[in-house]
């Protein structure tokens, strides 16, 4: 069911009860659980807080923590997995799912209290309760009825039922087609705490972070992410002047961590540049060469540090951006961004701070989690969580680059009808890493490739096992993935032992020795 | 002579403001004595010369320094009253032995009274909503928050709070729980506080 009052039905439900907070490594999460443990905080709400990454951590996360606790919040996880069949929860524990991972599993949907969905999105076209459940009334069906008009009317009744079936087959095809994401939670949480009226720096800014990590992975449309951001921009308007940290939303260059970087650098591992300046190649150096000099910055500003370069070429950076991004016929290289502004600091952009985030999460190794929420907190200027993380992006995306550049240089990357795939060879560092930075490297692969790439899938082999990342094709218009559905059915065909424990769909986990036959079945779907 | 005496006690009392002394038995029998003294003299003065006048101003001296005296003694028996009420507060119920030395008898019962009160209206606090007595010697300042952030470094197994509830303390999860509950986990490095 769906929840109307954000605040009635659902955060003063929490009030003066234990709260279990369960939250998916993801940046989105992050800033929601962020807000949610300040208003939690404000309330003296005790709670327990446990990172899961899979279903089956979930399920665990769960099982440990479960005593006395009679509310459960979910956030980022457990939408789109029907929750009571799979965690066998008490009849008296509430869950509330704030999950942007659509679409959400229709036994959430219609479940009568125990599971409330907190967001309603509009987007998403639910099938009817009627046209998908239905009583069951086969009981009788066993015994043939004897006389002729009992039979004539038990035919028609079973004709209805195969057609109802089928009608509900194909609704829920069209439903769970595609995998996407629905509107950012954190978008949500800002909501709910403007709602109790304790709309703060801190929660506006974790709003941010969370739109712009949608924006840095495309995985919203462009109008929707527009909407999205919209409510943040009234709590900007509205933000009263302190003298701590302010947000502002400001035009600036769609380059991750060159504030901390060179602006070579951050041009050579930007994944809007790099791949369409095709710097994999031998005549790559020159491109960008070319495209510094028609900015007009000299290579000795651009190769040093970006805080130390020329005032009066940091001034013009954007404008020149803008006019050499057109004469290359590269995409748009600024945009509206979120800025964290404090006095006497350089301001921080949100952008940097989700490759922080999941560099944290994904490359840091255990630990991760604390230090990806210690790195959203705006109470400080210097934190150490954050200058951590800001390192392990700027090696993520330059690995990320080489391994991009490796791949395409060496052709590895094999079109198979409508999809391209490539497979990271055995024992490099980059097949431990998580999904995020995986997809970051598939993108980035497809963009490369050039044009008419389509959806491009990444096999990272762990050992004995493989985990196969699938990434939409780049089109901005629609961010849908239908991979999470054709996994599924491969798997099927082929009789694959797949695991699918990633809460977002298009992320399995296989035996390495059934990729081929896995992989075989897939182009013969999609094709 | 003349509430000499009894300005050295008071000295005495204003050397040590924030701890107690033992109480000053012999001085003050040594001022009572004296105010005896100057009682009876001015009696024997007044009753004698009820004509002569010249003896007035005398009378009116000693009755006055007997009057200070008696101020005196006042104010330093008020002055440790006070003392005492605030041990009552910082040790309980019961005074360790050092202490309960420096107290005289009288003192000790006007203690054991107070404390008697003080216990009696703590049990009846609190009963129209459920509660039997609430100890308000406990938190005597208010704590910065109730609830603090803890984040479990070790696998430490089931905990249980005052309150029944029972948490999960497992390796890096986070936990929202009472400021008493955690002090000892995090004395002995189970938890780790988040500031």
């Amino acid at each position: 069911m769906f929840i109307e009052d954000l605040r009635n039905d659902f955060y003063n439900l929490l009030l003066g009860n234990r709260v279990l907070l369960l939250v998916h490594y993801d940046v989105d999460a992050i800033c929601t659980c962020k807000i949610l443990q300040g208003l939690f905080k404000s309330d003296n709400i005790s709670y327990t807080l446990v990172p899961v990454g899979g279903i089956s951590e979930l399920k665990t996360a769960y099982e440990e923590n479960n005593e006395e606790v009679k509310y459960v919040v979910l956030v980022n996880c457990g939408g789109t997995i029907d929750l009571v069949d799979i965690l066998q929860p008490e009849e008296d524990v509430v869950f509330f799912v704030l999950d942007s991972h659509k679409p959400t599993d229709v036994c959430n949907v219609y479940s009568d209290g125990q599971v409330r969905l907190v967001y309603r999105d509009e987007e998403e076209n639910i099938p009817n309760f009627d046209d998908i459940f239905r009583d069951d009334d086969e009981e009788n069906e066993e015994e043939m009825p004897s006389g002729r008009e009992d039979l004539e009317a038990f035919v028609e009744r079973r004709r209805q039922r195969r057609e109802w079936e089928t009608k509900r087959n194909d609704l829920m095809f069209n439903y769970t087609q595609f995998s996407y994401y629905g509107k950012p939670s954190a978008c949500t949480a800002v909501e709910l705490a403007w709602l109790l009226c304790r709309s703060g720096v801190e929660y506006t800014w974790a709003g941010c972070i969370a739109v712009s990590a949608y924006a840095a992975t495309h995985t919203r449309s462009p109008a929707q992410a527009l909407l999205d951001a919209h409510a943040l921009h009234r709590h900007l308007a509205a933000q009263l002047p302190s003298h701590g940290a302010s947000v502002s939303m400001e035009k600036d260059a769609f380059l991750p961590l060159y504030r901390t970087w060179s602006l070579e650098n951050a041009l050579k591992y930007s994944p809007v540049v790099a791949p369409h300046l095709r710097l994999h190649s031998l005549a790559g150096a020159d491109r960008l060469r070319q495209l510094l000099a028609d900015m007009g910055i000299p290579l000795q500003q651009a190769r040093q540090a970006y805080r130390s370069m020329d005032v009066e070429l940091r001034r013009s950076l954007l404008d020149a951006l803008d006019a050499a991004a057109d004469k290359h016929h590269l995409p748009r290289l600024t945009h509206a961004t979120y800025l964290l502004r404090r006095d006497h600091c350089a301001p921080l952009a949100a952008l940097d701070i989700v490759y922080c985030v999941m560099a944290l999460l994904e490359l840091e190794g255990p630990g991760g989690f604390q230090l990806a929420l210690a790195s959203v907190d705006t109470s400080s200027a210097e934190c150490e969580a954050r200058q951590r993380g800001l390192g392990a992006a700027r090696r993520g995306l330059a690995a990320a680059a080489a391994l991009a550049g490796a791949t395409l240089a060496a052709r590895a990357l094999h079109h198979a009808g409508p999809f391209a795939h490539f497979t990271i060879s055995e024992g490099a560092a980059e097949c431990e890493w998580g999904p995020w930075w995986l997809a970051v490297c598939a993108r980035w692969a497809g963009a490369g490739a050039g044009r008419g790439a389509g959806a491009v899938l990444v096999a990272a082999p762990r050992g004995r096992t493989v985990l196969l990342c699938g990434v939409p094709p780049p089109q901005r218009t629609d961010t849908r993935n239908l991979f999470g559905a054709a996994f599924e059915q491969a798997a099927a065909k082929c009789g694959a032992s797949v695991s699918l424990d990633h809460f977002d769909s298009a992320v399995v986990t296989l035996p390495a020795a059934q990729r081929p036959q896995f992989l075989d079945a897939l182009t013969a779907l999609l094709a | 002579m003349f509430a000499e005496k009894v300005i050295e006690l008071i000295k005495e009392v204003d050397r040590n403001p924030d701890t107690i002394d033992q109480y000053n038995d012999e001085k003050i029998r040594q001022i009572i004595e004296e105010m005896h003294l100057l009682f009876k003299l001015n009696m024997n003065d007044a009753n004698a010369t009820t004509e002569n006048r010249s003896l007035w101003t005398t009378v009116q001296v000693r009755h006055s320094a007997l009057e200070r005296n008696k101020r005196c003694i006042l104010a330093y028996l008020y002055n440790r009253m006070k003392k005492i009420k605030t041990l009552r507060w910082e040790f309980g119920a019961v005074l360790p032995p050092d202490i309960r030395e420096l107290l005289s008898d009288d003192e000790y019962q006007w203690f054991s009274k107070y404390s008697g009160n003080l216990a009696l209206y703590m049990r009846s606090l609190g009963q129209d909503i459920g509660y039997s007595g609430i100890d308000l010697t406990e938190n005597l300042k208010p704590p910065k928050s109730l609830f603090i952030e803890v984040l479990c470094v070790v696998d430490y197994g089931k905990l249980e709070l005052e309150d029944g509830d029972v948490v999960m303390l497992k390796k890096n999860s986070r936990h929202y729980l009472p400021t008493s509950e955690c002090q000892t986990l995090i004395r002995q490095g189970i938890l780790k506080q988040i500031m």
